[in-house]
Parts: C-alpha cells; sequence; structure tokens
C-alpha cells in the first residue's frame, strides 16, 4: 500500500512529451517569421531538456539561467533591431518559452509553460486568420491542453497516445458555448494602442513604379482581394479595379501626387454627374501596409472612415494592417472631370526635361499627322499594335537616362507598365494631359460561389488622358499589344513563354488546367471567402444586423435570456453524461456479514468502537461478554480469512468459507 | 477527545462554526459515498492564474480587433466551466470505507486503513487523501475498481485518538479547480500508555530467570489443537480443517514458560493514576520479551496470565481504555 509521497509534486514523463511536443506544434506556424537561431535554441533546449530527464544531464544553475536570458535579449535585438514591434516581442515569447522549458521541475513550471502557450497561439492570429492555420491552432490548443491533462495523471511514466481524447473531447464539450459567446460578445474598440507588425512586408502595387516593378509583382499566385457584386459580374475587359495614379515622372519612376503637392483648391475631389447604372459590390482586401484601395471608376464607398481623393481613388487613412471589407457602388459610364484647372493641366503635362528625346520627337510626329488628339491616341495604339511589339514577363533591363528611346526603338519587348510609361510620356510630349493608372485587371471568377478572386498576378497598368468634352478617358497600350491580356488574363496572354508563376512551381494556380486540383481550389476559396468575411470580418456592425436579424430588437433582458440559456442547454448535457446516478457500491458479502455480527454483538450489550479494528473488538468481547467469545472467536477468525484472502484464494475455498461465516451467524452463539 | 482535533485547538470561532456546520453536512459515518452535498470547489491558484491569462487574451483581441483571439478567449473560458464538471465528477460517486486503524503507543503514527470504490467504470484520477498533520497519499482509480489507502497519523495521548476530518481532494483533470471534501469516517485508534521505566513489582522478577523461556509460536514441538483465537498466526491455523467448514483452530506448540506474575494497579500506590498505568505498560513490554506468563489486575478489570502477541494486546487495550471518560463503549 506504499504511495508514492511526492506524486504530487512530480511531472510525469507522459505529460513532459506531451508539453515538447506542443512547443514544437506553436513554434511551427512562427517559423518564416523567425531568426533561424530561434529555431536551433528551441532544439537546443528540448534535447537538454530530454538529457536531463534521461539523467544525463543536470539542469541549468541560476548564473546560467541569467546569462542564457540575457544572451536571448541581445540576441533577439540584434536581430530584429528593436524590441517593441510585434515580432520581436513574439520572438521574445518564444524564447522565453524554451528557455522555461530547461526550469521544467515542478507541476507550478509546468502551468507556467502551457499557459504561455496558449497565449503564443494567440499570438498567432495577429499575424494571420486563414481558415487552414485557425484549423492548426485549434489542433495546438488540444496539444497544450492535453499537456495541462497529463500534467495531472500521476505515475503514467511512458507516452500515451490515448491521453489526447479527454482534452479533445472537453474542447468539442466547450465548442458550442464559445460559439454563442463569439456572436453575442460586445464588440468594442482598442482601449489603447498595441505594437504593430513593424517587419510585414508591403503587399500589391506600391506608390512608386519604375518599369519591372510590376512583372515582378506578376510573378506571384497570391490573392490580393476578393469582390462579390450583386447582381451580374461585368466583363472581364471592364475590370480595371483602380488603385494608384501615378502623374509626376520623377528621375525614371512614376509616383502619384503627394498631399502637400496639392494646392488647396485641389484637394476636394471635383464634383461629377453620376451616369448609368451603377454597380454594387462588396471588397474583401487582404491586408497591404499601404492606404490605397481599389475600386471601379466612378466609385463611391457605401460606409464612413474611407476618403475620395482628388484624383477618383478610394484611400483608407490607416494602414490596412488586417483584412478590410468595404462596399463599394460604381457608376462606370460616368465622365470624370470635365474641365480642367490650369494647375491639374499644368501637372498631367509635366516631363522632366531632355530625357527620351526620341520618344518626344515621334510623339510630336504623330501628333502633327492626326487632326485631334483622340485620332493621336489612335495613331499611337495602332504603332503599338503594328510596330513588332512583344508583351512579356521577362523584359530586358533598361538603362536610365532614356529608357522609353531604348524601348520604343531598340527593345520593344515590355510589361504593361512599359507601354503605360511610353505611352504617357508621348501623349505629354504632345501636350495632351495624361497619366499612369495602376491597380489590377480583371480576375477570376469563382463559380462555387460568384466571386471575383484578384490575384497579385492580375496587377496591371493602363494610362488615363484627358480628351476635351470627354474628361478623363481609360486607355489600355497594354491591349494595343496583346489583347488576350485583357480578354483572357496573364496566364493565357503569357502561355507561349511559359513564365506565367514560374517561380512558384507548386502553386495551384499554375495546374488549372488539371480539373479536380482546380475545383479543390476554388472550393477552398470559397469557404476562404465565406470565413474571412463572416467570420474574421465578423464586427459590431455585423453582430448588431444579426442579433437584430435574431431577436427582432436588442433588449438586455432578451440578451442575458439567450446568454443564460445557451449556457444552460450546452452544460446541461455535458453533466448528465458526467453525473448521472451511478448506484451506489455494494459492499463485498463478507463486511456485510460482518457488520451483521456487530449488530448482533450491540443487541447483547458489546457496541463496536469506531474504528475498532475485528481483532480488538473480538478481544474486547472476550473480556467484556466472556460467554460470547468463543462464538465471536470464530467469527472474526473466517471474517479474517475472507479479508485477507480477497481474490486471491481459490474461488471455492472462498465460497465455503463464506457459507462458513452465514452458518455462525444464523446459529448464533447459543450453539457453542 | 474533541481536544485532539487540530482544527478545534485553534478556539478560532469562525473554525469552529464551520466544524460544527460541517458536522451537520456531512454526519459522521463508517461509509461516505460522495455527491453534491459532500463535494465542495472552487478554482485552484492556478485557476487563478488561467483566469488572468482569459483577461490577457481577451484584451489583446480587444486591441487588435482579432476574431480569432476572441474565439481563443470564449473558447477557454468555456473550458474552464466544462472543467467544472469534469473536476466535480472526479470526486462524484466515489465510496470510502472506514477500515481500521492501529493501536500504537504516545509519539508514534497510527496507520489508518481507508478503502476508495468506485460506483461505475468512470475512472478517477489523482485523488489525494490526507488527514490533518499526517501524511498524504495520492491514488486513481483507473483499471480498478477500489483500492486501499493507509495513511499514518501521529497521536496524542493515551486513550482513543480521534484523528479529525479526512480531507480527499483533487485538481485532475486541468488543475484549475480544487474540489475537495471533508470526511468523518468515525475511524479512531487506540493509545496505548506511555511505558515508563520502573523497579519491578512485588512478585515479578526483576531479571529473566535463566533457562525457563521457551520459543512458542514456530517450534516444531507440536503439542495439540485449541480454538483459533484473533492474533493467532496464520502458518498456525489448522486450514484443512477449515476448509472441511469446521470451525477455525489453532495448532499449539510446546510452551515451557515456568513463570506467572501478576501485575498489579495497587502495586504503584505511591505513584499517580497516569504513571501507574506507565509502569504497567513498562512491565507488560519486559514480561512480553521474556515471553513470561503475566496476568492485570486493575480496579474492575481482571486478565488471568497469559502470554503471546493476542495477550499483550488485550491488556495495553485495558490499560490504554482504564478510567476514561466513556470507557469502551462511549
Amino acid at each position: 500500500m506504499s504511495q508514492t509521497l511526492a506524486a504530487g509534486t512530480l511531472i510525469p514523463r507522459n505529460a513532459l512529451v506531451w508539453i515538447i511536443i506542443s512547443q514544437f506544434a506553436l513554434l511551427a506556424p512562427h517559423l518564416t517569421r523567425l531568426p533561424l537561431w530561434l529555431v536551433l535554441v528551441y532544439l537546443a533546449t528540448a534535447v537538454w531538456r530530454i538529457l536531463v530527464f534521461q539523467g544525463r544531464a543536470s539542469f541549468p544553475g541560476r548564473a546560467l539561467r541569467a546569462l542564457l536570458a540575457v544572451a536571448g535579449f541581445v540576441a533577439i535585438y540584434l536581430s530584429y533591431g528593436n524590441l517593441l514591434g510585434l515580432e520581436p516581442t513574439v520572438a521574445l515569447l518564444l524564447i522565453a518559452f524554451s528557455f522555461k522549458l530547461l526550469e521544467l521541475v515542478k507541476p507550478k513550471d509546468a502551468y507556467v509553460l502551457l499557459f504561455l502557450g496558449y497565449f503564443i497561439c494567440v499570438i498567432g492570429f495577429l499575424f494571420s486568420q486563414d481558415l487552414l492555420l485557425v484549423l492548426y491552432a485549434l489542433f495546438t490548443l488540444v496539444l497544450v491542453t492535453t499537456g495541462l491533462v497529463a500534467l495531472h495523471r500521476p505515475r503514467e511514466d511512458r507516452f500515451r497516445l490515448g491521453s489526447v481524447r479527454l482534452p479533445a473531447l472537453m474542447l468539442a464539450q466547450a465548442f458550442p458555448l464559445m460559439l454563442v459567446l463569439f456572436f453575442l460578445f460586445p464588440r468594442i474598440g482598442p482601449l489603447w494602442t498595441v505594437p504593430v507588425k513593424s517587419h510585414a512586408a508591403k503587399t500589391g502595387v506600391s506608390d512608386f513604379m519604375k518599369p519591372g516593378d510590376i512583372s515582378t509583382l506578376s510573378q506571384s499566385g497570391e490573392v490580393a482581394f476578393r469582390v462579390q457584386f450583386e447582381g451580374d459580374i461585368p466583363p472581364r475587359s471592364g475590370l480595371y479595379w483602380r488603385g494608384l495614379v501615378f502623374s509626376v515622372l520623377d528621375e525614371g519612376a512614376w509616383r502619384s501626387l503627394r498631399y502637400n503637392e496639392l494646392p488647396a483648391g485641389e484637394l476636394r475631389q471635383p464634383a461629377v454627374t453620376r451616369e448609368g447604372n451603377p454597380l454594387s459590390y462588396s471588397v474583401l482586401m487582404l491586408p497591404t501596409q499601404q492606404n490605397w484601395l481599389y475600386s471601379l471608376r466612378y466609385a463611391e464607398p457605401e460606409q464612413r472612415g474611407i476618403l475620395r481623393t482628388s484624383d477618383f481613388r478610394l484611400y483608407s487613412p490607416v494602414e490596412i494592417e488586417e483584412q478590410m471589407q468595404y462596399k463599394v457602388r460604381s457608376w462606370p459610364a460616368t465622365p470624370l472631370e470635365l474641365e480642367l484647372s490650369a494647375w491639374r493641366r499644368q501637372t498631367e503635362l509635366t516631363l522632366p526635361a531632355q530625357h527620351n528625346p526620341a520618344t518626344r520627337e515621334l510623339a510630336q510626329r504623330l501628333r502633327r499627322a492626326a487632326q485631334d488628339d483622340a485620332g493621336f491616341v489612335d495613331a499611337v495604339l495602332r504603332y503599338f499594335r503594328e510596330e513588332p511589339f512583344v508583351y512579356t514577363l521577362q523584359p530586358p533591363l533598361l538603362d536610365t537616362q532614356d529608357p522609353m528611346d531604348q524601348f520604343l526603338l531598340q527593345t520593344r519587348r515590355g510589361f504593361c507598365e512599359h507601354y503605360a510609361y511610353a505611352f504617357v510620356v508621348m501623349m505629354r510630349a504632345a501636350g495632351v494631359p495624361a497619366r499612369v493608372v495602376a491597380g489590377y485587371q480583371g480576375g477570376e471568377v469563382n463559380p462555387v460561389n460568384r466571386t471575383v478572386i484578384v490575384h497579385q498576378f492580375d496587377a496591371h497598368a493602363w494610362a488615363e488622358v484627358w480628351l476635351q468634352g470627354q474628361g478623363w478617358v481609360r486607355i489600355d497600350p497594354t491591349a494595343a499589344v496583346s489583347p488576350d491580356r485583357i480578354e483572357l488574363g496573364l496566364e493565357e496572354a503569357v502561355a507561349g513563354e511559359g513564365s506565367f508563376l514560374a517561380n512558384s512551381p507548386l502553386s495551384p494556380l499554375r495546374y488549372r488546367g488539371v480539373n479536380w486540383v482546380n475545383m479543390l481550389r476554388l472550393r477552398y476559396d470559397a469557404l476562404t471567402y465565406q470565413w474571412q468575411s463572416w467570420v474574421v470580418g465578423f464586427d459590431g456592425e455585423e453582430q448588431y444586423r444579426l442579433l437584430q436579424n435574431l431577436f427582432g430588437s436588442i433588449r438586455t433582458p432578451v440578451f442575458a435570456g439567450v446568454v443564460l440559456a445557451s449556457g444552460a442547454l450546452v452544460l446541461l448535457p455535458v453533466a448528465w453524461l458526467l453525473l448521472r446516478r451511478r448506484r451506489p457500491p455494494a459492499l463485498p458479502p463478507e463486511q456485510a456479514l460482518y457488520l451483521d455480527f456487530c449488530e448482533q454483538m450491540h443487541k447483547r450489550g458489546v457496541t463496536r468502537r469506531p474504528g475498532e479494528a475485528p481483532g480488538s473488538f473480538g478481544r474486547r468481547i472476550a473480556l467484556e461478554a466472556p460467554a460470547l467469545q468463543e462464538w465471536a472467536h470464530q467469527v472474526t477468525a473466517v471474517f479474517d480469512q475472507l479479508e485477507y484472502s480477497q481474490g486471491s484464494g481459490e474461488p471455492a475455498a472462498h465460497r465455503q468459507q463464506l457459507a462458513h461465516l452465514r452458518q455462525l451467524l444464523r446459529r448464533g452463539p447459543q450453539a457453542q | 477527545m474533541a481536544d485532539d482535533r487540530q482544527a478545534n485547538g485553534e478556539g478560532n470561532g469562525l473554525r469552529r462554526h464551520f466544524g460544527r456546520w460541517l458536522a451537520r453536512r456531512i454526519p459522521p459515518a463508517r461509509s461516505v459515498t460522495l455527491d453534491q452535498r459532500r463535494i465542495f470547489i472552487f478554482p485552484s491558484l492556478p485557476g487563478l492564474f488561467f483566469a488572468v491569462l482569459l483577461l490577457l487574451i481577451l484584451l489583446t483581441a480587444i486591441n487588435y480587433q482579432n476574431n480569432m483571439a476572441y474565439a481563443v478567449a470564449f473558447l477557454l473560458a468555456t473550458l474552464f466551466v466544462i472543467s467544472t464538471l469534469h473536476t466535480y465528477a472526479n470526486l462524484a460517486g466515489l465510496t470510502l470505507h472506514a477500515l481500521s486503524a492501529s493501536p500504537v503507543f504516545p509519539g508514534q503514527r497510527s496507520q489508518f486503513r481507508v478503502r476508495v470504490q468506485r460506483a461505475g467504470k468512470a475512472t478517477h484520477y489523482a485523488l489525494r487523501l490526507s488527514w490533518p498533520q499526517g501524511s498524504d497519499s495520492v491514488v486513481s482509480l483507473v483499471d480498478r475498481d477500489s483500492c486501499e489507502v493507509t495513511l499514518y497519523v501521529p497521536v496524542g495521548a493515551r486513550g482513543w485518538f480521534n484523528p479529525g476530518r479526512l480531507l480527499l481532494e483533487s485538481r485532475y483533470p486541468l488543475g484549475l479547480l480544487r474540489c475537495w471534501t471533508w470526511l468523518d469516517l468515525d475511524l479512531q485508534a487506540l493509545v496505548y500508555p506511555r511505558p515508563l521505566i520502573t523497579s519491578a513489582p512485588p512478585g515479578v522478577a526483576s531479571e529473566r530467570p535463566e533457562g525457563t523461556a521457551v520459543e512458542t509460536a514456530g517450534s516444531d514441538d507440536f503439542h495439540g489443537f485449541r480454538s483459533y483465537r484473533q492474533g493467532d498466526a496464520l502458518r498456525q491455523v489448522h486450514w484443512k480443517g477449515v476448509a472441511r467448514g469446521h470451525p477455525p483452530q489453532s495448532k499449539v506448540y510446546g510452551s515451557y514458560a515456568s513463570h506467572s506474575a501478576w501485575l498489579d494497579w495497587e502495586a504503584f500506590a505511591d505513584a499517580s493514576g497516569e504513571h501507574r498505568l506507565s509502569y504497567l505498560c513498562y512491565w507488560v513490554l519486559a514480561l512480553e520479551r521474556r515471553a513470561e506468563d503475566y496476568g492485570l489486575r486493575l480496579p474492575g478489570v481482571e486478565i488471568a496470565p497469559d502470554s503471546g502477541e493476542a495477550h499483550q494486546s488485550r491488556v495495553l487495550a485495558a490499560l490504554a481504555v482504564f478510567q476514561l471518560a466513556g470507557g469502551w463503549g462511549k
């Protein structure tokens, strides 16, 4: 019967293994954001801890632990350059998590470690709330909880896979109530400012474009945004998603006008008269770490908090660090800026002096041959179409002095930004106001849920020219060179070249030809859209709408009632499962018989003391009631036999002894 | 006897009140099945830290406007609530049976035996049993239906020792909640008088007489049968007879004790009551060691001379309860 007295103060081996497993599982989603040395530290501490367990190493001393902690801090500072952003914070948490393993001696340490594990799981969501990642995080929650459960099963000295059952069951039982709380818990604004992702790369189209930029972006198969139209999806050739307008050519690169470059009178968006039928749609944008939003022209936001710029774009006052969903209405037929201000005309005509002389000369020659500005535009497009220009994802590098001269007259191989660049330079050289517009063109219609998926490789640059009486007119010189790009998309346009997503051989987008791969991808994308817009994007407004739809009005009693009722609904089945009435265990027959004997003795005047062992009781009977001595001796002897042989003796002998005891009790002492 | 209870020793009014309330709620019983009247549950210290962690996750969710962080906060909060039921279920339905408490001398630790038994086939992990001031033991019922637990508790003065209430607690499965009960299993240990050395009383040889004592049990010199008596060695029992349904009998071996003495209360007339018992106790042990027969005479009690373990226990028990309020019966 000797029990291990220290059982409550040790960490069972099973728990230790689960803790180490969960540590590595928690590390995995952060791998891409971490320096390699941190991963090595992780491995080293795990190996060290296992050696300690095997008795081949000892725990580090206090001084060494302090040294390691300081070294960890310094190394993270050196790796990230600061300690305040989100990434270094995560790295610090992870290294603390790893070092804590070397202090894992008592259950108290295990609690610290596992609670830290829960928190690290949450921190992962600040970087991505992708559906697959969330499912993985749920898996890590099960692992951490398994560590916690295993910690409370003493003396489990072998790794048991079965330990995962109870925690998985408990989390499953917790899930329904979690959903209720998720949808009912009031969403409030941030309480204070928090560290942000300082190291996250800006993605998507940048506000600075030189030849080669967009062709680089087009190597990526990432999703930029998804659009859900109310009603029909416009034809592909109408899907020009405007994000940026480049009005300034500066040192060989196009850029947009800065806010402080705008005169006071030019800050507001010029008034327009809306024409035609509007398109209604909502855009679910993935984080870009930039401010501009994408829309079809002419767009008006359907919600507050989005600005309209003087060049007819939508703009977010804060950088988009989390996914963002916004609703827009667009009137594509609306003419933009029928009257051009002098400042605007001047700005949209400016070219740096002396650059690209041959291009200027060509433009002026074509303009002289044309009747008006519109005819000149047609002449330039014809020039692109008829001369042997090639649309390619792999354009040659251009020199910085006169890049367009080199492009137009020598290389003649370029991507959309080359054509847009050359076109706008020619327009301006001939005195036609023009500018480069950048964003995305087209998109893939997902037949599963009718969303338009716009990928990074749909990035595009085109031009707008200002024509008298028409305002800003969209001209896409790329369409003149490669009509396929606009009608069918990039993949078909560069099919002969084999350069589509050349750097990502495993991207499922490359296998759109394989039917089941493509269907799987599209289904997952549809799921992602639902997930991102309904779950990840669930906010106070959505909540208000949902509750109003469900309960008509939102009153406190209704709200409290729903919370309590759903809580009870979820907890009661669990309680029933765990606590349904069990039959109290029956006493073993010999004990019942002995209690019967005690009862008989009580009637005869000798009462058994609480806790009195049968032996002492028997001796006392001999002392106090010698007449009963013999009977009591016999009963006690047989009872003792039965008690001590419990289960170990022969069943036949056991039965015989029981029968004997029964007989003794029936006969009573008189028979002696 | 209540003085022996550690809980009441402080004289703390609140604690006394709690003790009385507990006595009403969980009355003393030799067998107790745990149900909601008897089980208490409250967050443990790690549970409070877990609540702080939940708050931290919630703050992260609010400040980063992160829905998945909200989801984890709610999932873990609900897990906490669910674990209340699981922790409770780990104790519910268990039955504790008092088995025995071994008699000891003052200053020693009495051995308390308790059986823990489960009702169904549900597993019960990490059940910690302890008496105040005593040893503790952690048991699990996983692939067995019951188990016996032995706990050691240091005893007080001569008489019946009440160890107080047995604490049964568990934090399984998550350690966030502590679930416990205080049970009075009605187990008491007999405490013998403290033996004190003194000179031999009249009629008892102060030295061991030479050549008189012969080993009794275990000798090869078979003498005959007599009725089984509590305390007889198991190998002494005539098992063949028991198997045939006869009353158990013990084989008796040769014994040549040559001397028998009476240990008398009146022999130490100049000592106080407790001292007399201590002296008698010393001589019981001494004579038993010499394997001499001895009898005991106390006012109202007389035990005929004999020797052996069972006889010694009977004599010591008589000394232990002599002139106690309540005596044997209470």
